[in-house]
């Protein structure tokens, strides 16, 4: 991670840099899919991120996890991350960005 | 634990499986086994075999090391077991396969000895550690409890197996050993067909598609009654039924009475599958799923001819078209269609999960080429319902042909999932590592098997 950078980081900036990783199965980033329920930061530069992922148990959950801490680490000024996953509540399509829901052809999404 | 991690040898099942389907078509299309033989002959049981033990108990069992850690959200319990069952099953079938086609000459006595061996071995070493994975997280729901059924399934096809196995292979002479491998025969087929293969793939794909189309998974009344009724025509079936034939007793009447409540239930399924359609989120279906449709159709046309064949008594006319139909039309159907994700999805995993952050990646549909491989999905789908709609009309040159045409269209699915592994659809895309065929490489920055 750059601890070099002066500005401190803000989590408008973390969920930018999130975008970059995708759902591989849906194929749209985590951030507009509704997978990450919140980021902070201290006034240190640590980023907490608490997500989830579509099904729990799903193969690819190491890998979201893994792959929102590589985005976050190239972020400059970020002193630490870590990164909470979590089922409560569980994911619903209803937690998808217009745009996302625009790719997935979905008209209009429910809590199932 | 966070989540689920690749099981090293699912691609070696998948990729041993697909040998014994296409292995099992080409026997079929050249005449070896039914219809051309009896259907009790030794080729025919050769092919049946090749089909249910080499292609889809290999693909089950390669699925649900991989597939039940998902169901439940729990590791596997014991993930280096994975290569020495694919190993003894592997051996059993060879060694079943060759017994049978020796029988013919009476030589089979050390190859059915071999196979009860590797094959008891290597299913129960399946069942220990798909078992101690579900036991570990109870309580279950509902797709889980359909696994459990399914295995139940398993071990009944094991145990009715294996006391045919010691009556050929000169071990046992016992009188209810003989009376089993005499007229126990259809209720070894109903726990391998009914129970262990479709049971367990109603549970996986409650999940998978529910999963894949964005559905809600059905958890309905009728959901829970359909595995009651499985699971009970299926005790009722075996066991009730081994035990009749067992004391010298009729099973017929009872077996009618296991399907009117197997029947039931395979309806209740095609009702929750046929809402978790409706209710999907996704509207453009992918292939999976929209294929997906061929198979459930053909269970719906086999449990329809189940029924009329109890109410019209037309078993032995309709059996062989039936089973093909669940054979080739749900079972194989729906496994292909699977597979088609699964592989593209596995590889994915592996090549460029550990990339997740550090720049773009593709999507999973990127690795695949579905207007190619439709219509191949499409042409199988179509021949395996002609060849069940000749045995049916009792055309043997019909089906030949429609066998033959089957085979081609699975040799262009086979090659479709070859090029998905072999990630030909991104030639022009840097690739950080190049998966191998029959295993998936550990990479430092991929999970392992061994994650705490």
């Amino acid at each position: 991670m750059n601890t070099a950078a002066s500005t401190p980081i803000s989590a408008e900036q973390a969920r930018e840099a999130l975008r970059t990783v995708i759902d591989p199965e849906l194929g749209y980033n985590i951030v507009d899919l509704g997978l990450v329920y919140a980021v902070t930061v201290d006034a240190a530069g640590v980023l907490y991120v608490r997500m989830t992922t579509t099904t729990r148990g799903c193969p690819a959950t190491d890998y979201l996890v893994q792959g929102a801490q590589q985005a976050l680490q190239q972020l400059p000024g970020c002193a630490g991350i870590e990164v909470e996953l979590t089922y409560e509540p569980p994911w619903t399509p209803a937690q998808m960005s217009p745009m996302a829901r625009l790719h997935l052809g979905i008209d209009r999404a429910s809590a199932w | 634990m966070l989540g689920v991690t690749l099981s090293r040898w699912t691609m070696s099942y998948f990729a041993v499986a697909l040998l014994s389907l296409l292995a099992g078509e080409l026997a079929l299309t050249l005449g070896y086994g039914y219809p051309l033989p009896v259907l009790n002959s030794p080729a025919t049981l050769a092919v049946v075999h090749v089909l249910t033990l080499g292609w889809l108990s290999l693909l089950l069992a390669g699925a649900l090391q991989q597939f039940v850690p998902v169901l439940v959200a729990r590791p596997l319990a014991h993930p280096r077991l994975s290569l020495p069952i694919l190993l003894l099953l592997i051996i059993g079938t060879a060694g079943l396969i060759t017994g049978f086609h020796a029988l013919s000459t009476g030589a089979g006595g050390a190859w059915f000895a071999l196979a009860a061996c590797a094959l008891s071995a290597g299913f129960l070493l399946l069942l220990w550690n798909l078992l101690h994975t579900l036991w570990r997280a109870r309580p279950w729901a509902l797709p889980a409890r359909f696994v459990l059924a399914g295995l139940t399934g398993l071990t009944l096809a094991v145990l009715l197996g294996l006391s045919f196995l010691g009556v050929l292979a000169g071990a046992t002479g016992a009188p209810w050993t003989v009376a089993l491998l005499g007229y126990g025969v259809p209720l070894h087929v109903i726990a391998a067909l009914g129970g262990w293969l479709t049971l367990t793939a109603i549970g996986v794909s409650y999940r998978l598609l529910a999963m894949f189309m964005l559905a809600p998974e059905p958890n309905r009344r009728g959901s829970h009654a359909a595995l009651w009724l499985g699971a009970t025509a299926l005790l009722l079936a075996v066991i009730g039924g081994a035990t009749l034939v067992v004391a010298g007793l009729d099973a017929h009447k009872l077996l009618v009475i296991a399907g009117m409540l197997g029947v039931p239930a395979l309806l209740l399924y095609l009702r929750d599958m046929r809402a978790l359609y409706r209710q999907r989120q996704r509207r453009v279906l992918e292939l999976n799923a929209s294929m997906s449709v061929g198979a459930l159709l053909s269970l719906a046309a086999g449990a329809t001819l189940l029924l009329l064949a109890a109410v019209g008594g037309n078993w032995h006319a309709w059996l062989p078209a039936i089973v093909y139909l669940l054979l080739f039309g749900w079972l194989s159907g729906l496994g292909l269609a699977q597979l088609y994700k699964i592989v593209a999805f596995l590889t994915w995993l592996e090549v460029f999960g550990p990339q997740l952050g550090r720049g773009p990646t593709p999507r999973v549909q990127d690795l695949v080429d579905e207007p190619h491989a439709r219509g191949w999905f499409r042409l199988y789908f179509l021949t395996a319902w002609l060849a069940a709609t000749a045995l049916l009309l009792d055309w043997p040159a019909a089906f030949r042909m429609a066998a033959a045409t089957q085979l081609l269209a699975t040799l262009a699915i086979v090659d479709q999932l070859w090029r998905t592994r072999r990630l030909c659809a991104l030639r022009q895309h840097p690739l950080p590592v190049r998966p191998a065929l029959l295993c998936v490489r550990q990479t430092p920055a991929t999970p392992t098997e061994n994650h705490p």
